[in-house]
């Protein structure tokens, strides 16, 4: 346990909810700075840059989008939004903007540390070269040679298929948007059509899963996209 | 205030007697001018003819037939006195023009004055002109040709100028009528209820008929006809600004609930965050608790998330009560099932959930919302039986629709609840279980957004039956693509 210890910014202005974060995540081993608004949070952003950050949306003085769109245009760091507001509408412009997850407000710590080690074990991974062989589970995707095995046996996937894989194990654990996986998969042009994606995702879901009723690791985010889980 | 509205009286035939007597001044003028002061005489007496003629005003009907004497009599005295005058200076040719003048100036005043000065004419041409002169014999045949001119030129002119009349007061009638039609349509127009613009008819239908009794002319038939439609439109003008008003109220309550609610939900949910979180830190930092205070954490967390789904149902509701827009899409029974049963993992943990789905089947639907429907369903199935109890989920095609169905082994349904379950903040008789009553009441609410059905039944073997029917549909053809 000798890694670096990271440091995350937690963005809320609810000083007990913040109180929450920092406890859950000081207990966890993570170092953590504090921002109770906006113009806070930008300063700690560029002074300190931080591994991660806890975003909460609805900030005293601007929207918490804002500092999202900001912090992307210079920043891969992962930004998990954190959020009383539930409709898939607020997910989804969330993470099209850029944020890596979204949590709805209540969650436990158990979740909250979950998403972290996600999000940071993301942006390492994409800090180095893509590994050519994902491993997830029983899943095994293979970029180069466009193979997946389960449990050992090969699986025969269809090319859209194949992407559809290779992009959400690329982001294990991670939620893609309808649009984000429309535009890699099917090109700019064709992101309003969500019912390819669907009709693809069932076909994938009857090849992986065991009992496609009850997935195991394609999970759906109703209304928001879909997530390869991680163990 | 209505520029149409024309509040002069009624035409006063009086103005026609001056027009007379104007002219006859005009022409004792001129006879005065040719005769010269060798007229005088005459003239004075002519003049005084006509001032009489002209005293104003008139206190009594004495005065006033003296002045319609005056009328005939005037124009026919001063033709008289030129004649004489102008056969003693000038020698006139034919002094039956003078009196076809007199006669038409006459007229001017009407039948009856222009046939009496016809006959004055008559009189005072055979005494003065035609030979024997000065007494009233006529010595030649053609001199009754000339009489007969003078009683037509009067009877003519004379009805000529009633004919007139007639039409310019029809004509002023119809203007006054027009523009109390257009007052009325102006009042109409500005009303703002229904009884103003009964008032306007009543107020305005006197003015536009004109004093009418007994039956209706054509014209005020049609007049009556256009009030009506135009008392029609304004009626239905007030109605559709009604309905707009009610309508703009009730979307801006609607938006008000909304807002509220979700404010609401928004407030509650961060410190429910705040509970949950340091519960959970708790229960982590204090792993050696005692058996019951881990147990009462459990249940702060257990309750916190309760009360997060509360919020979520009422969110939901609101949102379908609201007449919002769906978005539907067509989805897979299995995505919808398989997210669901993922979200109520919790409530359905130690359960054996059997799934049965007929393959390939596709809803038209809002994704999130039907999501939030069968978790609902699940959850009161998990709610309602005893732990460990099973629960079986199925789906099939039931014609144009997709009948999804959620059936439990506990004890069923109190009988006659079998549609006031669906009932908002309804709770079983002697219900064990805590709960708002609102979980199914949302599964319905979604069902009817979405054009579909929701019932509740007993289960052949014991236990409850849910049945949910939504739209279904076939997956959509795709393009070929990579």
């Amino acid at each position: 346990m000798t890694e670096p210890v990271d440091t995350v910014l937690v963005v809320e202005d609810e000083v007990p909810m913040r109180r929450f974060l920092r406890a859950a995540l000081a207990s966890h081993g993570f170092r953590v700075a504090e921002a109770g608004s906006l113009r806070e949070a930008e300063r700690a952003v560029t002074e300190a840059p931080p591994q991660a950050i806890l975003l909460d949306l609805g900030l005293p003085d601007g929207d918490g989008l804002d500092l999202l769109r900001r912090v992307r245009e210079w920043s891969t760091a992962p930004v998990i939004v954190v959020s009383a507001r539930e409709r898939e509408d607020d997910k989804v412009t969330a993470l099209d903007a850029g944020a890596d997850d979204y949590l709805t407000k209540p969650f436990g710590t158990s979740e909250l540390l979950a998403r972290i080690r996600v999000a940071l074990r993301h942006a390492r991974a994409q800090g180095g070269s893509a590994e050519p062989v994902m491993v997830i589970g029983p899943i095994r995707v293979d970029h180069a040679r466009h193979e997946v095995t389960v449990g050992g046996a090969a699986v025969h996937l269809t090319p859209i298929e194949f992407r559809l894989l290779a992009l959400l194990a690329q982001h294990v654990g991670k939620v893609l948007t309808h649009r984000q996986l429309l535009r890699e998969v099917w090109g700019p042009r064709a992101t309003q059509h969500t019912h390819y994606l669907r009709v693809h995702m069932a076909a994938l879901r009857r090849k992986i899963e065991a009992d496609p009723a009850r997935p195991r690791w394609l999970a759906t985010e109703a209304g928001v996209g879909y997530r390869l889980r991680d163990e | 205030m209505h520029p149409y509205r024309d509040d002069a009286p009624p035409d006063d035939p009086g103005d026609r007697d001056d027009l007379a007597v104007d002219v006859v001044i005009g022409v004792v003028g001129a006879g005065l001018l040719l005769c010269g002061p060798t007229g005088a005489t005459i003239g004075a007496i002519l003049l005084a003819v006509v001032l009489l003629s002209r005293s104003r005003p008139r206190p009594g009907v004495a005065l006033h037939v003296l002045e319609r004497v005056a009328a005939c009599v005037g124009p026919v005295a001063a033709a008289t006195a030129i004649g004489v005058l102008a056969d003693a200076h000038l020698g006139l040719p034919d002094d039956a023009m003078l009196y076809l003048f007199a006669i038409m100036v006459a007229a001017l005043g009407g039948r009856g004055a222009g046939l009496g000065a016809a006959a004055l004419s008559v009189a005072a041409y055979d005494f003065f002109f035609i030979p024997p002169r000065f007494e009233f014999a006529v010595a030649e045949a053609h001199h009754f040709v000339t009489f007969a001119v003078m009683f037509a030129v009067g009877t003519a002119m004379g009805t000529l100028v009633v004919r007139l009349r007639r039409t310019e007061a029809a004509s002023r009638g119809r203007e006054r009528r027009t523009a109390a039609l257009l007052a009325f349509t102006s009042d109409a127009a500005s009303a703002k209820s229904v009884g103003d613009v009964t008032t306007a008819v009543a107020k305005n239908v006197q003015d536009v008929l004109g004093a009418h009794h007994g039956a209706l002319d054509t014209e005020a038939r049609e007049l009556a006809a256009a009030i009506e439609q135009q008392a029609g439109v304004a009626i239905a003008r007030l109605q559709l600004a009604d309905e707009a008003r009610a309508q703009a109220l009730r979307a801006q309550a609607e938006e008000l609930r909304s807002s509220l609610l979700s404010t609401v939900s928004h407030d509650l949910r961060t410190p429910l965050a705040i509970i949950t979180g340091m519960a959970t830190q708790l229960r982590e930092a204090l792993p050696d608790l005692p058996a019951d205070q881990r147990e009462s954490l459990d249940t702060i967390v257990d309750e916190a998330r309760r009360l997060g789904n509360v919020l979520t149902n009422l969110l939901s509701i609101t949102r379908v009560e609201s007449g919002a827009e769906l978005r539907r899409d067509w989805v897979p029974v299995e995505e919808i099932v398989g997210s669901a049963l993922d979200r109520a993992g919790v409530a359905l943990a130690g359960r054996d959930v059997a799934i049965a789905l007929e393959p390939e089947l596709g809803v038209v639907v809002d994704a999130m919302l039907t999501e939030q429907l069968l978790v609902n369903l699940l959850e009161n199935a998990a709610k309602h039986t005893p732990a460990g109890t099973p629960i079986e989920l199925s789906a099939a095609k039931d014609g144009e629709r997709v009948a999804i169905a959620v059936s439990d082994r506990g004890p069923g349904l109190p009988a006659g609840s079998e549609t006031r379950v669906f009932e908002k903040f309804f709770r079983g008789p002697g219900a064990r279980v805590a709960g708002a009553g609102l979980g199914l009441a949302v599964c319905r609410g979604i069902a009817i957004a979405h054009g579909g059905d929701i019932r509740a039944g007993a289960r052949d073997g014991g236990g409850a039956t849910f049945r949910v029917w939504l739209p279904g549909g076939d997956p959509p053809a795709l393009e070929a693509t990579a």
